[in-house]
């Protein structure tokens, strides 16, 4: 037994020691690896493939562009539709080999809260590119990054924009997917309410099961409830089928309803005029700040061209994860004396980066979560495109929606009250 | 309160119609051939995907909208030609004799199989063909919007079950097959063309399995995965009406459809747990299901 | 016999992962499924096949996430000892109820006890974590925190130590005559009775081993992956177990071992070219199996030793 303990504390020194070795090398690499972290298959790969396809796009621009610091980047996707336990095993994989120095991972808030713990112990720099839920940076880390913003700020914009555009509301249905950023959403979506208007009642709360193809006795359900409101932040495949059944059975004309991913499906289904959507962030490829963009509108054009389609908020934001990556590099080779950085350098450089994206400004605070401003709207139709696009729009500015560091995200709703939607931007301001 | 009654009722039986279908299949095939396909499910997704693709496709051609309709049926068909006969003469037949656990296992091989092709022949995104839905409109029932065309799928259940049980009763070769179900060493002695009547059933059961698949496309979308979750679900019907049994498998079709709409109107935390709880606590009181037969260990 | 291509078998993967230290985590999940295998073999040994065994690979993996979060244990001896009693408790509870029935309708019990696990797994969001599962942390062996490597490390060569005792154990097992009246109950469970054997309770044995090997694997896979979620339990898992135990073969202890190993590192391996395909490449390996070679891969081994002088 004592041996076996004197073992165990030599293996844990060995152990230590090849990082030490490790993080002098600083000789530039042929390429830079990059595990990239979403949906490609099954009905979640609808909101998944824009994103991959928004990454292998902006490799294409960076690397056109000499990558960086001259070293092209060189993606590894994959398929979070195998399920945690072959996520998992894929980036143990992908960070195992030294050549992967940047994990971009991942799409599913269940899946980004699996690979923090296991991204700490292997030391690789991760960012997460889609992980919202406000759970992930409750611990501390160090090489774990959401330079996207989170599901506090992003449900608070819409029970803002919500009171501010119909401030009589009293029934509110609730219908989201059951995972993580279901609940999450709904708990945020809950408690704002209920800080900014305690009568609302919530006169049904639904979960169905991740990529449940029919939701016909739910939407039975949710029309016997009779709500002023329907909020949902059903997403991918989920929220196509929610359309596609909700609306020939009156949803949409007897609620307001609210899709807080809704401009993912703009291009796909139907959208009613009047719906509120929005875009968890600043992430519309047609807002006016980035329509004064140029960089933006060269890349949602040339996006179009190539996959048939305009990019989408899931696109924007993995474009957005790149960019932030490669201005994390410059930072770190900047600090570095321009030698290639080690995984831990980059991690330190992604520290209170600041950086420009496509569709805004990003913030890495110290609590290595992102700061990104809050678009929401509501549908209209457009004269340039045969989908609606989003109108009435407003831009809250990120920091305003945020508890501050270390502060519990609910105590902090809590001890809001009406006059907090006084200090806001209103809908409409943002032209 | 009957108001309320009336949607409840509506919901669960919509919800049954879906299925229906795909468990009878599941029974019919067991009651014939004695096995339990495991690979069934798969063909209620191949039925689904070539449904969706065909309906796509004549929309997309320019074709009548209303062609959508038949496309339902033919695609099944089409699926029940292709497979039915082919797996059973190759696969199926082997096992007969065998043990369950060969019979399980040759089936869960073919669902692997079966689950991989149609990643390769159909993608992996989800597909979308509502036209047939959006064609027949809704009506309103209590207060509440129904599509036409879930009404439309409660009464295709009806006439399947009519229509099975007048195949069976009533023709030559359902005559044969009930032969078969009840003694089948009897039924070969007097001349019955077993071969004849397995293939039969099996592509049947197919088509049942293809039918239901097909006929939820309208109101649902098609993703991997789908077959995976439709099997137990069917097991879990089939079971609690007792393997084998038609009827049985209707009635437990409405006992869950109905389970499942209770779950979602009044503990929504239990929705997909409804179907297996109602399996155990029937199988804990009836094993071999609700209209099942008891049948002796075999010495 | 047997035992010497046991222990041949645990020198070969004791030094594997030095020659291959990327195959670690893969040899890891490997032993960990194999174990569950081997539980499965045992029952297909009395001709029952289950499709729900997934469950108490479940149960063993939730009860070392749950102790882990709720009752603060962090020992890995602890966790191991704790989490695969549990598994066994189960099989004991359950078992006692589903060794009743034979053929079809055990599977079918067993299919319908684990969906209701799995989905109350999935459903019970306050309690499970739904479908994002449960975190399982690093834990502590002999008090001492370890960094992830070590533990590592310690996880794989406990695991090889512990699937060797238990193989041996369950080795043992099979060949007294409460293993031997597994084969009879297959062949002649009335004849079996007749001699006084009570049927019953030698499946209850049976099954409460066999669902104390998944629930150890369970336990182990939990710690190696670090996460526990739902599938773990569902239908497809189940046959998966079914399927290793099979291919591997059901022989001796060793065939569903070599299963696993087998599979999880050709997986590996092929991930960059057969990805699209693997479903379909065990699929058509296991109807393969069962048609040529009934003993599965280990038969394979062992009709070449035969027939060799």
């Amino acid at each position: 037994m004592r041996l076996l303990k004197r073992y165990l504390a030599a293996a844990a020194l060995i152990a230590a020691t090849p990082a030490i070795t490790l993080a002098q090398d600083a000789k530039r690499p042929e390429t830079l690896g990059v595990g990239v972290f979403t949906f490609t298959s099954g009905p979640a790969a609808a909101y998944g493939l824009p994103g991959r396809n928004g990454a292998e796009f902006i490799i294409e621009m960076i690397n056109a562009d000499g990558g960086i610091g001259g070293v092209p980047l060189r993606a590894t996707f994959v398929d979070e539709a195998q399920g945690a336990e072959g996520v998992i095993s894929e980036f143990r994989r992908l960070a195992g080999d030294a050549s992967n120095q940047v994990m971009i991972a991942a799409l599913s808030s269940a899946n980004c809260l699996a690979l923090a713990p296991v991204a700490e112990q292997m030391q690789v720099p991760t960012i997460g590119w889609n992980c919202d839920t406000h759970q992930l940076l409750q611990e501390d880390y160090d090489y774990v990054f959401r330079p996207n913003g989170n599901t506090i700020p992003e449900f608070m914009a819409y029970a803002a924009y919500l009171l501010d555009k119909k401030p009589d509301v009293s029934r509110v249905a609730i219908i989201n997917p059951d995972y993580a950023f279901g609940h999450d959403a709904a708990e945020i979506f809950k408690a704002a309410l209920k800080a900014f208007k305690p009568d609302v009642e919530i006169v049904a709360e639904l979960y169905p099961r991740l990529g449940a193809s029919s939701f016909q006795t739910e939407i039975s359900r949710l029309s016997a409830a009779r709500p002023d409101v329907i909020f949902s932040n059903l997403w991918g495949g989920d929220l196509e089928n929610f359309v596609r059944q909700a609306q020939p059975r009156g949803l949409f004309t007897t609620s307001q309803v609210v899709l807080a991913l809704g401009e993912t499906v703009l291009q796909r289904v139907a959208l009613p005029e009047g719906v509120i959507v929005g875009v968890l962030g600043d992430g519309w490829w047609m807002s006016p700040t980035s329509m004064a963009n140029e960089k933006t509108q060269t890349f949602a054009e040339a996006y179009r061209k190539k996959y048939g389609e305009y990019p989408v908020f899931p696109t924007m934001k993995m474009a957005n994860t790149f960019l932030i990556t490669k201005a994390a590099y410059e930072k770190a080779m900047k600090a570095n004396g321009d030698a290639w950085p080690t995984r831990a350098q980059v991690a330190e450089a992604l520290k209170g980066l600041q950086t420009t994206t496509l569709t805004g400004e990003v913030t890495i605070r110290e609590d290595n979560d992102g700061i990104v401003d809050q678009i929401v709207g509501t549908t209209v139709k457009s004269a340039k495109h045969d989908f609606p696009v989003i109108g009435d729009m407003v831009r809250y500015e990120g920091k305003s929606l945020m508890p501050p560091v270390g502060q519990d995200p609910f105590k902090w709703i809590s001890g809001l009250d009406k006059s907090f939607l006084e200090t806001l931007p209103k809908p409409g301001s943002y032209k | 309160m009957l108001q309320s009654l009336v949607p409840l009722l509506v919901d669960g039986l919509a919800n049954a119609a879906l299925i229906f279908f795909v468990a009878v299949g599941l029974t019919l095939v067991f009651s014939v051939l004695r096995i339990l396909n495991v690979a069934h499910g798969s063909f209620y997704s191949i039925g689904a995907y070539a449904a969706a693709s065909i309906g796509l496709w004549i929309v997309s051609s320019g074709f009548s909208p209303y062609l959508t309709f038949p496309a339902l049926l033919l695609s099944a068909a089409l699926v029940a030609a292709l497979f039915g006969p082919l797996v059973e003469r190759t696969l199926v037949r082997w096992t007969y004799g065998k043990s369950e656990a060969v019979q399980i296992l040759v089936t869960f091989g073919l669902f692997l199989i079966l689950e991989d092709l149609q990643r390769m022949v159909f993608g992996v995104q989800s597909l979308y063909e509502d036209t047939p839905m959006a064609l027949l409109g809704i009506t309103e029932i209590g207060g509440i919007v129904y599509l036409n065309y879930q009404l439309l799928l409660i009464g295709l259940a009806a006439v399947v079950i009519i229509g099975l049980r007048l195949l069976i009763r009533h023709t030559r070769h359902g005559k044969f097959l009930a032969a078969v179900v009840a003694d089948r060493e009897v039924s070969q002695t007097l001349g019955i063309d077993t071969n004849r009547v397995f293939i039969m059933a099996f592509a049947l059961g197919v088509f049942l399995a293809a039918l239901g698949g097909a006929l939820a496309t309208p109101t649902s979308g098609v993703a991997p995965g789908l077959g995976a979750e439709t099997v137990v679900l069917a097991f879990a019907v089939a079971a609690i009406g007792g393997l084998g049994q038609i009827e049985g498998a209707a009635i437990a079709a409405v006992i869950v459809g109905l389970a499942r709409v209770l779950a979602i109107y009044y503990a929504p935390a239990l929705d997909a747990v409804a179907p297996y709880l109602v399996m155990l606590v029937v199988l804990l009181i009836r094993p071999y299901g609700l209209f099942g037969s008891v049948t002796t260990r075999r010495i | 016999m047997p035992l010497l291509l046991l222990l041949a078998g645990l020198a070969v993967m004791a030094v594997l992962p030095l020659a291959v230290p990327w195959l670690q985590f893969t040899l890891t999940i490997a032993l960990a499924k194999g174990l569950a295998a081997l539980g499965v073999a045992v029952l297909l040994r009395a001709g029952l096949i289950s499709i729900g065994h997934a469950m108490f690979f479940a149960i063993g993996a939730y009860a070392t996430a749950f102790l882990m979060r709720d009752l603060a244990v962090t020992d890995f001896a602890t966790l191991i000892v704790a989490s695969t009693l549990i598994s066994a408790l189960s099989g004991l509870l359950f078992g006692a109820f589903l060794v009743r029935y034979r053929a079809i309708f055990f599977a079918m019990l067993n299919l319908a006890v684990s969906m209701v696990l799995f989905s109350l797994l999935a459903k019970l969001y306050g309690v499970t974590g739904g479908t994002d599962g449960i975190r399982v942390a690093t834990p502590s062996v002999f008090g001492m925190a370890l960094a992830r490597p070590v533990f590592a490390d310690v996880l794989y060569y406990g695991g090889l130590l512990l699937a060797g005792l238990v193989g041996f154990a369950v080795h043992r097992y099979l060949k007294s005559p409460l293993g031997a009246a597994l084969s009879a109950i297959h062949t002649n469970e009335v004849r079996l009775e007749y001699l006084g054997v009570s049927a019953w309770s030698v499946l209850l044995v049976a099954y409460t081993l066999s669902a104390t090997l998944a629930g150890l694997g369970g336990a182990i896979a939990a710690m190696a992956i670090g996460h526990v979620v739902p599938e773990f339990a569902f239908w497809t898992e189940s046959g998966h177990i079914v399927l290793v135990a099979v291919l591997g073969g059901i022989g001796g202890v060793v065939g569903p071992f070599a299963g696993s190993i087998f599979l999880e590192v050709v997986q590996t391996l092929a991930v960059g070219f057969a990805a699209d395909a693997w479903n379909l490449i065990i699929g058509l390996a296991l109807i393969g199996v069962i048609f040529f070679l009934p003993r599965g891969l280990y038969g394979l081994m062992e009709t070449r030793r035969r027939t060799s002088p």
